[in-house]
């Protein structure tokens, strides 16, 4: 992971979309929001999750290397840019080869957008949109030690594991204590890609006759 | 090696064009030998420069789908129409841009329409292949020859006359009012300054505009000043043209290169099967079988050996994500 | 064969950006160094986030988050749009006008306006007395605003009718304080959550209604706090709670008596703090013996066990705060509800501590603010009682008048509907409210206006209810003018005029200063802005309870906002109650009141099995008059909807009829196990034909006359179409900003209660 990164922690979103309204609000983005914020859990929670991007490691940014148009650069500090304007032909390769699922594009501009971490703030050591304005620090930004003074003994965890394939990337997730931090986070592809039901959540009680079903009064 | 042997080919073969174009060098004019020369280099450059690119693989299958789909007798006979549309509204008028901003599709039209209109006089001027002559002694009637052929006989007074001989005053104006609304964006505007450096970003708007400016003070000198100043501004200009030329391969300037693929990859992407691939997971289209089957092969070429992830969609990919964070490492605070 | 021009398969949700309709604001600006940031609040929720607002060339364009102390930059997404109000094309910017309700709205002039304004009060109130002529006012309103809707309707209009619609938001929590310590607010601020052992939350939907709130619940359990959440919903921060009680809706008084019922029999009471700081205990004691725990499981519908975890938790931590809204609020048990959870924490000695207290989080910007200077119908500034011969005679010598002038007590805003059907109040002043879509029960609502003679209603935006009116005046939004509003921490905070008014239109002060001078009591309203009028307000409200006398601009400037009371320049404004045990009763103590549970005012049978809770989403605010135009906010919850259990058959999207005994309403389902199966949930801020206030039910509280939104009978059916959302009301021959409402005409479900997910096909 990056020095100051973002580090998500999905356990703590409450859903409430104030990433996807800010994202739009970043001077580099103009209006257009490029963050993703799904319900994981349709039917079953309000569980919810925001996607920035991962900001891709090692193998180095798979939308850069798949571009035909060498429109997307990476920077020496490990950000992975939007597509050149002047480059981007619009094909969407990087769209698809992602594999967080990250790029957007726009069919008639023949332009891809994505998440560039904020560039025109964070290189003026200012925090991404997202992560300022997010109301429960589920998307945060600063260093690991920026982290652990706000959160004591907060882990985080920055590999994927996609079927096999590793990937680290610079953006980190939070992970529970105890976790081997080296253990790689599921990427959601495999064995895990059935996985459609809700988990219960500590405190969480099972339904029962008398929780939850009852004559009216 | 071989982007430096396919560069070395196409210089030779330009500078054959240019010995047999300019009538064995009978109509060459030597004093335009530096912009011939630097012609040259940037011939190899964009050669050597395009040939690197297309070992990509990304890049290098595109390059062979796209010109197999642009050149294909199949698609010729099928969809007669298609190539052509593309050509002029991705290249000539470039709707795309106007989709991003009105104002820099403006601006930007007004350059490209400047430069190729100042590549078509200038290059073939330089080479030889271009020579005026006069019907009588001193004008106003004048031919035109194109590799030593006539083509055009005109007045130099007349319209047409004047518009051939300004030609380049004309180019120069629209360059200048483009390139000039792009560097005050450029200064003012935060989304186009985030991450701009200076070679890659300024250095070629600062170059049409000197390349412009500079040639239309030439015309100023010799209309206004009776020559003063001539010598040194064709001199600046020169050096001006030369070193844009042996910068472009290497530089921004590229995209001109480039951009033809945005023809190739919508040719080939509708043309090959005309299928849809869907999502394995949610069955939302996803894009044409071909684009995907390209996409998976280039992913392969380039060892990212998740490429069956490209037949899901990104926002399963999210979801499937997201959900087996929720199940194996933190369902809860 | 074919060959589209240009590519058009794009996988679901990488083709659209959630643009906001291309920003009605102004149009994107991204220029260096061409701009001023303007420090101010938000002009949404009770939580008063700090914000930049982003001014160019003397226009509002954008936002930027402020590193104020109550929010830490963050915002949610009410308030990153809220600047797009200010210079949206819906605005109104001149006066409208029509003699009766069947012609149509025309322009007329601000003096047209007003003279006809003042001719219809003084018309009305020669003909049928003073009292016929109504005034309602609203608590998003600065508080220098709040204070001259009171000045107005006591001293120029001279009616006893005059209420604001925070009587449908915090007044039980507001009577509860009163009854109990004497003050009313909140006892702690925000931050001493982070100091906690463990957070209850009753009845508050805190991640949708104050997200940025949350901020300190997940900083309190970064911390080791424990969370209960008290909710018939799951909600974002129930989902993850250590204790979450879905309990039955109206049954929250059953359950909080039992759990103080098992803290007694379990003997973690504080005996020594009750016994030094409080009266009633033994009547509270009696009563929550009256509430076992196997009683409350039974008419709460949670299992025993919960209650007595619950109880253990609360009172054996060390330091316990309770946080309570409207959904323990909005009952005809609204007042002895918070008296319940008053009574836990008192009970537990958990009061006037750091880390240890209670409080109420206000609904609206100025829900504290708005109730504390005079615009409801039993108050005069400062907090004082209009039926306390002192305190008129106080308020009388501040405004110069005499004191056989000032009206008595009124009405509040429901019964005032009914006296408006009646023909007892016939004309009406409205300004900052939307009844149409806010008051329950929206027929008798409808019925009421429409029996007024006339209608005046102030606005920015025209509001069904201002649609329906004989006059509307375009005012002014909250970032043309200067004022102060109180949070839900009681922190007076400062908003400043980020730019002009439109042209065309007026501040509310100005509309009222005006009219007073019209009706002949111009010198009594002789105020050239904002300022002018806090300096009043500061001298009214000196020496009482909600002393703002320590309060002036510039020390607001100068600090990030004072908690009243501040009684000197030199006070330091006072952030936490009830330190050393001390309330603001005459003997210092905390009164302590016995409650007994009833069951709610709509009685289920046969007909109507169900529970219907109404509430909030998180991308619209209140009556959804801003935010129902607000591209980005209208992308991200297009429409009402239904929430319902699984257990009833219906799957996502089914068009689902909610029936109740005053109406019915047909919205897609949203099927989901976080809702109890014996209640249906329908968020409250669209109009008619989608409004779930055309199926609550106008039953009011009996002390504090606040309606009971959060529960009554229903029956669900299935229907063959969902409801069309309709479009935004328009002065005639304006239609609302057409790229903000494609989201709507849509017509697309919801995905989850916050909104829909950015990729949903």
């Amino acid at each position: 992971m990056m020095g100051r990164t973002i580090v998500i922690d999905p356990g703590r979103c409450i859903g409430c979309q104030a990433c996807v309204s800010a994202c739009r609000e970043c001077d580099s983005h103009r209006g257009k929001s490029m963050i993703h914020l799904d319900y994981l859990d349709q039917g079953g929670s309000v569980a919810s999750s925001p996607t920035v991007c991962m900001h891709c490691e090692d193998p180095v940014a798979p939308c850069a290397q798949v571009c035909p148009a060498e429109a997307i650069l990476v920077t020496p500090d490990g950000v992975v840019h939007d597509a050149d304007k002047s480059r981007c032909i619009g094909c969407g390769n990087c769209v698809n080869a992602c594999p967080m699922g990250v790029p957007k594009i726009d069919l008639a501009a023949k332009l891809q957008f994505k998440c560039n971490l904020c560039y025109d703030r964070t290189s003026y050591g200012l925090a991404p949109m997202c992560a300022t304005v997010c109301p429960t620090g589920s998307i945060f930004y600063g260093t690991l030690e920026e982290l652990r003074t706000e959160r004591p003994g907060v882990e985080v965890a920055s590999t994927f594991d996609f079927d096999g394939s590793i990937i680290s990337t610079g953006v980190a997730m939070v992970v529970p204590r105890g976790r081997p931090v080296d253990e790689p986070l599921p990427g959601g592809a495999g064995e895990h890609a059935r996985v459609t039901g809700s988990p219960q959540p500590a405190g969480h009680l099972e339904p029962s006759a008398d929780n939850v079903l009852g004559d009216p009064l | 090696m071989r982007p430096v042997l396919v560069g070395v080919v196409t210089a030779l073969v330009l500078c054959a064009a240019i010995y047999l174009g300019s009538r064995e060098l009978h109509n060459f004019d030597s004093a335009l030998a530096p912009y011939a020369i630097a012609s040259v280099f940037l011939a190899f450059g964009i050669a050597y420069r395009y040939t690197a690119w297309i070992s990509s693989p990304g890049a290098r299958r595109l390059f062979k789908k796209g010109w197999g789909a642009a050149l294909s007798w199949r698609n010729l006979r099928r969809a007669p129409t298609a190539l052509p549309r593309m050509i002029a509204t991705y290249l000539g008028f470039q709707k795309f841009l106007g989709a991003r901003s009105r104002a820099r599709w403006a601006a930007h039209q007004l350059i490209f329409w400047g430069c190729l209109l100042a590549a078509a006089i200038t290059f073939p001027l330089t080479w030889g292949w271009f020579t005026f002559t006069a019907n009588t002694g001193a004008g106003p009637q004048y031919t035109m020859n194109i590799w030593g052929l006539p083509v055009v006989e005109f007045n130099a007074l007349s319209l047409l006359g004047w518009v051939l001989f300004h030609g380049l005053d004309i180019a120069a104006v629209l360059v200048i009012a483009g390139a000039t609304y792009f560097l005050i964006r450029r200064m003012r505007d935060r989304e186009a300054s985030t991450g701009q450096r200076f070679g890659y970003d300024l250095v070629p708007l600062l170059a049409l505009i000197i390349i412009s400016v500079t040639g239309l003070l030439l015309t100023f000198s010799s209309v206004a000043l009776h020559g003063g100043g001539y010598e040194f501004l064709a001199v600046l200009h020169m050096a001006a043209v030369v070193l844009t030329l042996l910068y472009l391969p290497f530089g921004k300037f590229f995209h001109i290169a480039q951009r033809p693929a945005a023809v190739g990859m919508q040719l080939f992407k509708y043309t090959e099967h005309g299928e849809i691939r869907h999502c394995r997971n949610c069955g939302e289209p996803i894009d044409t079988t071909a684009y995907v089957d390209n996409l998976r092969a280039t992913m392969r070429d380039l060892k990212l050996d998740f490429d069956g992830l490209a037949e899901v969609c990104p926002r399963c990919k999210r979801l499937r994500r997201g959900q087996a964070y929720r199940s194996t490492v933190k369902p809860g605070f | 064969m074919t060959v589209p021009l240009d590519p058009d398969i794009t996988p679901p949700g990488t083709g659209r950006f959630r643009d906001a309709g291309g920003l009605p604001a102004d149009r994107w600006r991204a220029i260096r160094g061409e701009e001023t940031l303007v420090p101010t609040h938000c002009c949404f929720c009770g939580v008063q986030c700090g914000m930049y607002l982003r001014v160019h060339d003397g226009k509002v364009f954008g936002v930027e988050p402020r590193d104020h102390d109550i929010n830490r930059m963050r915002l949610c997404p009410k308030g990153l749009n809220a600047y797009q109000q200010v210079n949206h094309p819906d605005r109104l910017t001149a006066p409208l006008f029509r003699k009766s309700r069947a012609d149509d709205l025309r322009p007329v002039s601000w003096e047209q306006a007003l003279d006809v304004t003042a001719e219809q009060i003084q018309r009305i109130q020669a003909e049928h007395g003073r009292d016929a002529f109504g005034m309602l006012g609203g608590a998003s309103l600065f508080t220098e605003k709040t204070y001259l809707v009171g000045k107005f309707a006591r001293v120029a209009l001279r009616t006893r009718h005059v209420d604001y619609n925070g009587r449908l938001c915090m007044v039980s929590a507001a009577g509860a304080n009163k009854l109990s310590f004497g003050i009313d607010r909140a006892a702690n601020p925000f931050a001493d959550c982070l100091l906690t052992d463990c957070l209850l939350i009753a009845g508050s939907n805190v991640g949708e209604c104050f997200p940025v709130m949350t901020q300190y619940l997940w900083g309190a359990r970064d911390r080791g706090a424990k969370l209960i959440v008290v909710d018939p919903r799951e909600t974002s921060i129930a989902r993850t709670a250590d204790i979450h009680v879905a309990l039955r809706p109206g049954t929250d008084a059953a359950f909080f008596n039992a759990v103080l019922h098992v803290i007694v029999s379990e003997g973690l009471t504080d005996e020594a703090f009750l016994a030094e700081h409080t009266t009633g205990w033994d009547e509270v004691r009696a009563a929550a013996a009256e509430h076992p725990p196997e009683r409350a499981a039974e008419i709460c519908g949670v299992p025993e066990q919960q209650i007595t975890q619950v109880a253990r938790m609360f009172a054996t931590a060390p330091k316990a705060m309770a946080w309570h809204a409207r959904g323990i609020e909005h009952h005809t048990q609204g007042v002895e509800n918070c008296l319940t959870v008053i009574n836990l924490c008192v009970a537990t000695g958990n009061l006037g501590k750091p880390g240890a207290g209670y409080g109420t989080i206000t609904g609206q910007g100025n829900g504290q603010g708005g109730r504390e200077h005079g615009q409801k119908s039993d108050m005069l500034p400062g907090g004082r009682s209009i039926s306390d011969p002192v305190h008129r005679m106080q308020v009388a010598n501040i405004w110069g008048v005499d004191v056989e002038d000032l009206p008595q007590a009124g009405t509040s805003m429901m019964e005032m509907v009914h006296q408006m059907s009646r023909g007892e109040i016939r004309g009406l002043f409205g300004l900052c409210n939307n009844p149409f879509v806010s008051l329950p029960n929206y027929a008798v609502v409808k019925a009421g206006y429409d029996a007024l003679e006339f209608h005046a209603q102030c606005d920015f935006f025209l509001s069904e209810t201002a649609a329906n009116a004989h006059l509307v005046l375009p005012v002014t939004s909250w970032a043309e003018d200067d004022g102060v509003m109180a949070n839900a921490e009681a922190r007076v905070v400062r908003h400043r005029k980020a730019q002009e008014p439109l042209p065309g239109v007026r501040t509310d002060t100005w509309v009222l200063c005006e009219l007073a001078r019209r009706l002949g009591v111009g010198d009594k309203f002789d105020f050239a802005g904002s300022e002018q009028v806090f300096e009043e307000l500061r001298i009214a409200s000196r020496g009482t309870v909600n002393d703002y006398y320590g309060i002036t601009y510039a020390r607001l400037d100068e600090t990030g906002g004072i908690a009243w009371p501040c009684p000197d320049l030199d006070h330091p404004g006072t952030p936490r109650l009830f330190e050393g045990g001390r309330t603001y009763h005459a003997d210092g103590k905390v009164h302590l009141q016995a409650v007994r549970w009833h069951p709610p005012a709509d009685p289920y049978d046969d007909t109507y099995p169900m529970t219907l809770t109404t509430g909030r989403t998180v991308a619209h605010f209140l009556s959804g008059n801003q935010t129902r135009r607000l591209g980005g906010l209208v992308e991200q919850t297009p429409r009402p909807w239904v929430e319902v259990h699984p257990s009833h058959g219906f799957s996502n999207g089914d068009a689902v009829t909610v029936v109740t005994r005053r109406g019915s309403a047909t919205f897609p389902a949203l099927v989901t196990e976080a809702i109890r199966p014996d209640t249906v949930f329908v968020p409250y801020h669209w109009p008619y034909p989608v409004a779930a206030n055309e199926l609550t039910i106008d039953a009011l509280d009996p002390r504090s006359k606040i309606p009971e939104y959060k529960v009554c009978a229903c029956r669900i059916e299935a229907a063959t179409a969902v409801t069309a959302v309709p479009a935004p009301p328009m002065p005639p021959g304006r239609e609302s900003y057409a790229d903000a409402q494609r989201a709507r005409v849509e017509q697309l479900p919801p995905t989850s209660s916050q909104g829909r997910g950015t990729s949903q096909p």
